[in-house]
């Protein structure tokens, strides 16, 4: 017996990495899932791997966009009859620069895609939510959603600022049957960490990939990269009953980065 | 199978509440639990419920004694071989009022319980976690770890003095694939709260049911918090899988917490 048994989960940017991970742990808890992904073929590729047959999907499109987020909800409900868990995760950067130097594009796309994704989807699967009483909503926020790294001003601000609507909305559905939680890793090398890397690194002035990860690192009391699997575990945890009293929160998956 | 199969556990305060509760979840993924507690007719009533035959295990002991400290976790050591995961669970205050009035005994005595027996525990552990290269710290500390509430200075205190102590520690014991987090629980209508609310209450002007009430309004759930909630966090941090967080204050308060 799964703890997410009859569950029905969507997840943004869930073919890959952290996303992915969330994904196969749901379903090996009995839930039924939908992944997110620009890629169709990936995203083909996905539910072939995760070999869960009816009880997973994907739908197209890029989670920066209202009505890709929005459709990939109604999606939801539409083919499984309701939505437990919302998973909001896919984020990132794409040509970050210090602010000095940063492109209005580069900025509005962060804003879309961290923040703007968040806020959209979270506003859909909670007016489905509310009436029924029930839901979870898990962003994927990061730790620097407390911190602030050179050379990655939008990346901090809209992972601030997700960090603040969660709390927000926490408050607005507390006594309703709906959590709303982050989950805040640390490093974590996955396929996007991996693509848009060494142009971070270049913005953040720490030369190469493997300094910008080794630098992370040493921030941490682990002295190494986080895993998606831990992240998954927790997001397993905030999805389930047993976390029914857990909302507002902010957890750290990040090795001992965080000073609060 | 359990994510704790193979695992030893010791819980200090484990024969009521909070900790009763995680040597019970701990039991049930798979773990050999030592509880502690001052009481031995209550640990007979407590592993009478945990039900768990030669698993579980009671050592008898006053936190707020090095020595008692020191004898629980040797003694989970002689009785399963190792520990590897450690809960420093027990805590609480008497004598509550406000800075104005309050007593050097009373903020000793929460020093005692909550502090000094973390250390004590947690610094006896790690001579067998370090070598062993793997261990699971979980400190119990509380909402209160993280805010202020008046009249309650003395617990306030010595939680956030715990929550210090965790996220140093964890720094130490970092690549040695130990790790050390605390819990932050909202208010729970425990035993140890039971008894003492009262106290708690008359310090801030209020009423045991006005206490808890006010704890409620400050959630967003609006709804005080429930052993099993604590008990469900504690067991991730205790798994393997939990290797990636350390350091970490994990509220569990019904979203009381700002941070």
């Amino acid at each position: 017996m799964g703890k997410l048994e009859g569950k029905v989960a969507c997840i943004t940017g869930g073919t890959r990495s952290i996303g992915r991970a969330m994904a196969e742990a749901f379903i090996a808890e009995g839930a039924t899932v939908v992944v997110n992904g620009r890629d169709p073929v990936k995203g083909e590729r996905c539910l072939a791997e995760m070999n869960a047959g009816a009880r997973a999907a994907f739908f197209p499109g890029d989670a920066a966009k209202q009505s890709v987020v929005e459709g990939l909800i109604d999606f939801t409900i539409e083919k499984f009859g309701h939505l437990d868990i919302c998973c909001l995760n896919s984020g990132g950067v794409q040509a970050t620069a210090p602010v000095s130097m940063m492109s209005d594009e580069e900025w509005n796309l962060e804003i879309d895609w961290n923040l703007n994704h968040v806020f959209w989807g979270m506003r859909r699967a909670l007016q489905h939510m509310i009436p029924r009483q029930a839901g979870r909503v898990i962003v994927t926020s990061s730790v620097e959603g407390k911190l602030g790294k050179p050379g990655l001003p939008g990346y901090v601000a809209t992972k601030h600022a997700v960090n603040g609507l969660v709390k927000s909305a926490a408050h607005e559905v507390g006594t309703l049957g709906i959590t709303v939680n982050a989950i805040l890793p640390g490093i974590i090398e996955t396929d996007i960490v991996r693509e848009t890397g060494p142009a971070s690194a270049q913005a953040m002035g720490v030369g190469s990939y493997e300094a910008l990860i080794e630098m992370f690192c040493s921030e941490s009391s682990i002295k190494r990269p986080n895993r998606v699997e831990e992240v998954a575990a927790v997001a397993v945890l905030l999805a389930s009953d047993a976390a029914r009293n857990m909302t507002g929160c902010l957890f750290p998956v990040d090795g001992g980065t965080l000073p609060y | 199978m359990g994510t704790l199969d193979g695992r030893v556990a010791c819980v200090t305060g484990g024969t009521r509440g909070i900790g009763l509760a995680i040597a019970k979840a701990f039991l049930d993924e798979g773990a050999r639990v030592v509880i502690n507690g001052r009481d031995p007719a209550k640990a007979a009533q407590s592993l009478a419920e945990l039900n768990a035959g030669d698993r579980a295990h009671f050592i008898a002991g006053d936190v707020k004694k090095r020595e008692d400290c020191e004898a629980v976790v040797d003694g989970t050591v002689e009785r399963f071989g190792r520990i590897d995961i450690l809960v420093a669970n027990a805590g609480g205050a008497a004598g509550f009022a406000p800075v104005a009035e309050l007593t050097d005994e009373a903020m000793d005595d929460a020093i005692k319980w909550n502090l000094w027996h973390t250390l004590w525990v947690m610094r006896r552990a790690f001579k067998y976690m370090i070598p062993q290269g793997y261990g699971r710290v979980i400190n119990v500390s509380s909402v209160e770890g993280k805010a202020g509430k008046p009249g309650m200075s003395t617990y306030v205190a010595a939680k956030h003095a715990v929550n210090g102590l965790t996220k140093s520690a964890a720094k130490e014991v970092g690549p040695l694939g130990i790790t050390v987090n605390a819990v932050c629980p909202g208010v729970i209508e425990t035993d140890i709260v039971k008894e003492g609310g009262a106290g708690a209450a008359a310090a801030m002007g209020l009423t045991y049911d006005q206490l808890l009430a006010t704890f409620a309004a400050d959630s967003a759930i609006k709804r005080i918090n429930e052993v099993e909630d604590v008990a469900n966090v504690a067991v991730l941090l205790a798994s393997e899988i939990g290797g990636g967080i350390t350091g970490s204050l994990i509220s569990i308060d019904g979203g009381t917490s700002p941070y």
